[in-house]
């Protein structure tokens, strides 16, 4: 979502909680999407817990060496025939894709499912420049028909219910109105099939990339993946840098925690794995496969102590999935392309804590992100740091800082409190006569109107004893 | 051997849940163990150290291990601020070259359901009629502190007491401290979530081992009218053990 559009965060927050058909889908969707987790770990693997740590282990490997693991893809994949292009930032890769649109006279683009396209803005920097970009995934389908954005990383329109996308593709498409999910596949595949027969270049994400086979790796449930990468002239693969790993078996350690992670299937339904473009001899595939890395403030964060573990995500959703704040508003009231705890975590360091530094306050810091998490990023510790971060406590300046305001309130609050908290004589005088809260009453008036905000929706309980008195009744309690 | 134990209050036991303290240092008494109550404690710092405060955290943090100075077990009726004093002090000073000291007094911490079922391994009778009861678990009880299968077997030795499992139990009830009044519209979704869940259950008594939550969970019930009772689980405990109506 650009900047320019940006809601003010209680409006989106309200907006949003207030979408009950928006809550009800979503809560259904991660319950069955967190039992179907559940399942598969139970049914199917031994040791799990074995299985993330080593992901954890592979991945740090990987970016602890990140420079090296680069330049030996960028090596190998080139041995392999495939054109390896480096990206600094977001309007870098833009460019590039837009530069192979213009080299090879297309003025359309067939795109598989790809969040790191979400990230760069791709599609209305294309826009902009009079060229098209066209989904091929059925949710990004029905939210590009619906002028939508995606509501989760792994199932982008799990906001929509069938009934709802049986109104778009007749709005939209001008099929007949349908809500059988048979129908509505069949009518998206009909219109996509006519998408691709005319494909000239076909734009993919990457899973995995790894750097001794200079290949590439790409998960998917619908086919539509498999078609953008080889019924094309041409395959451009847009990969953020972090997602290079050094071996083959790496990347199946990933693979093996990602799809139970995101969707509770025990295997993808296609893998692809591209090796390069189409050799002599070959049937079909495309005749050129391109690969952007690009780096949008992956290196700063990988730089930063605390960050660089987020950098190990490899974007199967099981944080937003097992998140009580997700469910309940939903990933446009994030307004950024990453959404859910880790959203709040690669958000800041990516687009600036400036820009999207207010989401850190959607966590209650249940913990349950962390403890879902395949390959092990302390999501809530992270979360947590960034707040520390944003009042201005960090040692590692992040991306957007110079343009941070500190809540000088809440500083001064805060400050009370640690005087009060390291003061027995003064906190006891302020909770002889307790009354609920009152220490935040008295600490944090200046920066949060904590009663006001509580009453709002629940009710306060009333308070009748002196608990130092009664404390030194008790016989056997030494008071001292 | 008589037991020697100091009593950790917490910031929300002193400011509004006194009785729940005082129940719960009538059970150790009960147990014949010895209780010291400083006079001069405070808070375990959470609500600076979970909205970023780490340099005001750190004052608080030493000041408890200062304050709590001999080996005696800290025992803290609550799973969230034992989770804190026990792992997230630890986190909190990764780089400091106090760590030592911290965590000493960390691995002194135990929640109270933990020290009455592990340590005392308790034999309770219940006097109470027949009752069923669900339970909710705190976020931090169930992750950090692992207090929560304790908690339970001191339900579950009660035996007029049916348990019956609230559904989605590890979902977060949206207190999350400072949580609930930064983000109050949130904070109330999620416990109208919570609270459904447990009408669902048919039990006409919820109880927790957490004075954030209970709070947060009774407070939404009362607003919406509901004729569900909530209770800490001390407060539920001693009243079971000496036949007090509910």
């Amino acid at each position: 979502m650009s900047a320019e559009h940006k809601l003010p965060h209680e409006v989106a927050v309200h907006e949003n909680l207030s979408n009950e058909q928006m809550r009800t889908n979503l809560t259904t969707a991660m319950h069955i999407l967190q039992k179907n987790r559940l399942k598969v770990i139970d049914d199917r693997f031994e040791d799990w817990q074995g299985l993330r740590a080593r992901a954890r282990q592979a991945k740090n490997n990987a970016l602890m060496s990140l420079d090296e693991r680069l330049l030996e893809f960028e090596k190998n994949a080139t041995k392999n025939g495939m054109h390896v292009h480096w990206a600094s930032s977001d309007t870098d890769a833009c460019e590039i894709i837009y530069q192979i649109m213009m080299e090879k006279k297309a003025n359309k683009i067939l795109k598989g499912k790809s969040m790191a396209s979400e990230e760069i803005g791709l599609n209305h920097y294309l826009e902009k420049k009079g060229l098209k970009a066209v989904e091929s995934d059925l949710g990004e389908l029905v939210l590009q028909l619906d002028e939508d954005t995606p509501v989760h990383i792994v199932v982008p329109a799990i906001h929509r219910n069938r009934y709802q996308i049986g109104q778009t593709f007749k709005d939209k498409l001008g099929a007949s109105l349908e809500s059988e999910p048979e129908k509505l596949n069949a009518i998206a595949r009909e219109h996509l099939r006519n998408q691709f027969e005319d494909l000239k270049i076909g734009l993919s994400g990457v899973n995995f990339a790894m750097s001794e086979q200079g290949a590439i790796w790409l998960i998917e449930n619908e086919g539509n993946g498999r078609m953008c990468t080889t019924a094309s002239d041409i395959h451009i693969a847009l990969c953020g840098i972090e997602k290079v790993m050094q071996s083959f078996e790496d990347a199946a350690t990933m693979v093996h925690l990602l799809t139970p992670s995101a969707t509770g299937q025990f295997i993808p339904t296609y893998n692809n794995i591209i090796t390069g473009p189409r050799k002599n001899g070959d049937l079909d595939g495309p005749r050129e496969v391109h690969i952007v890395l690009f780096d949008h403030n992956r290196t700063r964060m990988l730089a930063n102590k605390n960050y660089y573990e987020a950098l190990r995500c490899i974007r199967c959703g099981a944080c937003m999935n097992f998140c009580p704040v997700y469910d309940k508003i939903g990933g446009h009231t994030y307004q950024t392309t990453y959404p859910g705890p880790i959203g709040e975590v690669i958000s800041p360091n990516l687009f600036g804590i400036d820009k999207t530094g207010d989401i850190l306050s959607f966590c209650s810091l249940c913990g349950r992100c962390s403890e879902v998490c395949p390959v092990k990023i302390p999501l809530a510790n992270l979360i947590r740091t960034l707040r520390s971060d944003k009042a201005g406590q960090g040692e590692q300046k992040l991306l957007g800082d110079e343009n941070m305001h500190h809540n000088k309130a809440e500083a001064f609050a805060m400050r009370n409190f640690q005087m009060a908290a390291t003061n027995g004589g003064l906190w006891r005088f302020s909770l002889g006569n307790a009354h609920y809260f009152n220490w935040a009453v008295q600490g944090l008036k200046s920066a949060l109107p904590v009663i006001k905000k509580w009453s709002e929706f629940k009710d306060l309980p009333s308070i009748k004893v002196d608990l130092y008195k009664e404390v030194q009744k008790l016989e056997g309690v030494s008071y001292e | 051997m008589l037991n020697k134990v100091y009593f950790y209050a917490t910031c929300l036991g002193t400011a509004a849940m006194q009785e729940m303290v005082l129940n719960a240092i009538k059970l150790l008494r009960k147990e014949g163990v010895e209780v010291i109550f400083k006079k001069n404690q405070t808070c375990c710092g959470q609500p600076s150290f979970n909205s970023g405060y780490f340099n005001e955290s750190k004052e608080v943090a030493l000041y408890n291990t200062r304050l709590f100075e001999k080996d005696y077990p800290i025992i803290v009726p609550s799973g969230s601020c034992a989770g804190m004093m026990s792992h997230d002090y630890i986190e909190l000073f990764k780089e400091d070259k106090r760590l030592d000291e911290i965590k000493h007094f960390s691995s002194k911490v135990i929640e109270l359901s933990q020290y009455l079922d592990q340590v005392l391994n308790v034999n309770y009778e219940d006097k109470g009629e027949p009752i069923k009861v669900t339970w909710h678990s705190n976020c931090h009880a169930l992750r950090v502190q692992k207090s929560i299968t304790s908690s339970k077997n001191l339900i579950k030795r009660l035996k007029n007491v049916e348990l019956i499992e609230l559904e989605y139990e590890q979902e977060c009830c949206g207190f999350g401290g400072t949580f609930s009044v930064k983000e109050p519209e949130i904070s109330n979704a999620m416990a109208r979530a919570k609270v459904n869940d447990i009408q669902n259950t048919g039990a006409k008594y919820i109880i927790s081992g957490d004075g954030g939550c209970l709070l947060n969970i009774k407070g939404t019930m009362s607003r919406m009218g509901l004729d569900i009772k909530g209770f800490h689980l001390y407060d539920f405990l001693l009243k079971r053990l000496e036949g007090a109506k509910l």
